[in-house]
């Protein structure tokens, strides 16, 4: 099995705003060498590190928003973050939870911090990605898959060195709950400090890491401390992740969708008519009604 | 290349050849504003037109109360000024802001004027712009003196395809001249009639 190296390491850019409740670094597509098309199908990160939020009795958040054509997927290390959308859909997810919602056809939603956190305030960190769906399932109905952490599939390390969650795809015969378009695996990995975890993902797959907390160390030579993001090389399949501290860090791997992307703002298509037909289909009222 | 849409702006626009296009281009001055960055303030003379490469900005008034009116907004493509403050010197009753971090390039008056004695084309492309905004500020005063709100969200969506989600309901409907609520109301009602 040849070995997979670090193709380069990215920093936290400055963060920004996301409406005033997500404070955000953004890796995907953020940089020329993070560009949709070089890492799909994940076509977007942003990263809220751990953040202070004061109390207040008005919760943060992001108003009513449309997506159409891909996935969000919500992964909360600390806070609440309560969701509503134009199907009727809305919930909580807290620490460890995860939302995974297939915006597809259209949905207008809107995220906001939790209210009764809100009111007592506390450190908050969410990673947000952005799944692209192939073509034949941009239209497809939205859904939700909402994977709680009591039910996550783990995969505990030898001498309780720590374990790998599953959230999609599998890591060693363990296969997570959510049910995805194409193939796709996402962990997060926790580490002790000295673990050491072997990973491998047909060379094809675009690969990332994105270090939550602590530090690591790739194929013992590319240190990649908290906040920063790896992107691995598609060449070779297997490396490993060694933690020099305690470590959590976010791993994801998926089959690239080989279609031409139309991008702008919160959508995502193939063809530049179907852009145009997404503003339209969206201000007529087509993605339903969701009241700010 | 900051001068990307502007270029081909021209180039489909304008009847002159490449090498005139590209002098234009070089004379204009392209600046990156962050969003929240004034371009013009009520009371200044305006002395350049904005061309929209990237972002968007918007031109508003604000009323003895305090308040705001929004003219008109500008994405992508878009040419905005204040054409009476910069042709008859006077100060400025608007202000043009960025609603978005934006890239725009800077057309400086007397400039325009120089192409237009120099290129016939300019003067004519230039007389287009001029009439185009007219037939829009027309539109606007007969949609906000007579048109149901719906009316008028229907010619703002058509008029500006990616506008509506990238700004606050408040401002779409304070272009509109209605109340955010009565904009929320027309979208809801439009939204019914989809099902």
């Amino acid at each position: 099995m040849k070995t997979r190296n670090v193709e380069f390491i990215m920093a936290p850019r400055q963060p920004h705003y996301v409406g005033d409740g997500f404070r955000v670094h953004n890796f995907i597509p953020g940089s020329t060498r993070t560009t949709m098309q070089r890492m799909n199908p994940f076509i977007m990160l942003d990263y809220n590190s751990k953040f202070h939020f004061e109390p207040t009795e008005t919760p943060r958040g992001v108003g009513v928003h449309p997506h159409r054509g891909f996935e969000t997927v919500t992964v909360v290390y600390k806070g609440k973050v309560e969701h509503h959308d134009s199907h009727g859909g809305g919930g909580i997810i807290g620490e460890g939870d995860v939302q995974w919602m297939t915006a597809a056809s259209g949905v207008l939603h809107k995220e906001f911090h939790e209210k009764e956190w809100s009111k007592k305030g506390g450190d908050f960190q969410v990673a947000q990605i952005w799944v692209n769906l192939p073509a034949k399932d941009k239209m497809s109905t939205p859904k939700y898959q909402t994977l709680l952490q009591k039910d996550m599939q783990k995969v505990s390390l030898q001498n309780e060195n720590g374990y790998v969650e599953v959230i999609a795809g599998n890591y060693e015969g363990t296969q997570g709950n959510a049910s995805t378009f194409t193939p796709i695996h996402l962990y997060n990995v926790r580490l002790k400090k000295g673990a050491s975890l072997p990973l491998q993902f047909p060379e094809n797959y675009n690969t990332a890491l994105l270090v939550i907390e602590g530090s690591i160390i790739i194929n013992d030579t590319e240190q990649v401390p908290t906040n920063y993001f790896a992107l691995m090389e598609n060449k070779g399949e297997s490396f490993s992740i060694k933690a020099d501290e305690d470590a959590l860090v976010l791993v994801l791997s998926g089959e690239p969708i080989n279609e031409p992307i139309a991008a702008h703002g919160p959508f995502v298509m193939n063809t530049r008519e179907e852009l145009l037909q997404a503003f339209d289909d969206f201000n007529r009222g087509k993605f339903g009604y969701l009241e700010e | 290349m900051n001068s990307f849409r502007f270029t081909n702006f021209l180039t489909s626009n304008i009847e002159i050849d490449q090498a005139m296009i590209e002098h234009i281009v070089q004379k204009c001055v392209t600046k990156i504003v962050e969003k929240g960055t004034f371009l013009l303030q009520q009371g200044d003379i305006c002395q350049h037109t904005f061309f929209v490469e990237h972002g968007l900005l918007r031109q508003f008034s604000i009323d003895s109360k305090g308040k705001e009116h929004i003219i008109q907004f500008a994405p992508e493509n878009w040419f905005i000024s204040d054409r009476g403050s910069q042709y008859f010197k006077q100060p400025s009753s608007y202000f043009i802001q960025a609603l978005e971090d934006t890239t725009v390039l800077l057309l400086d008056e007397a400039f325009i004027l120089h192409l237009s004695k120099v290129s016939p084309a300019f003067l004519e492309f230039n007389n287009k712009l001029l009439h185009n905004h007219i037939l829009h500020l027309q539109t606007r005063i007969t949609q906000l003196l007579s048109a149901t709100a719906e009316e008028r969200y229907l010619h703002f969506i058509k008029m500006y395809p990616d506008i509506l989600w990238r700004v606050p309901q408040t401002l779409v409907a304070s272009y509109l001249g209605i109340t955010p609520e009565s904009l929320s109301r027309v979208r809801k009602e439009l939204a019914q009639k989809q099902k």
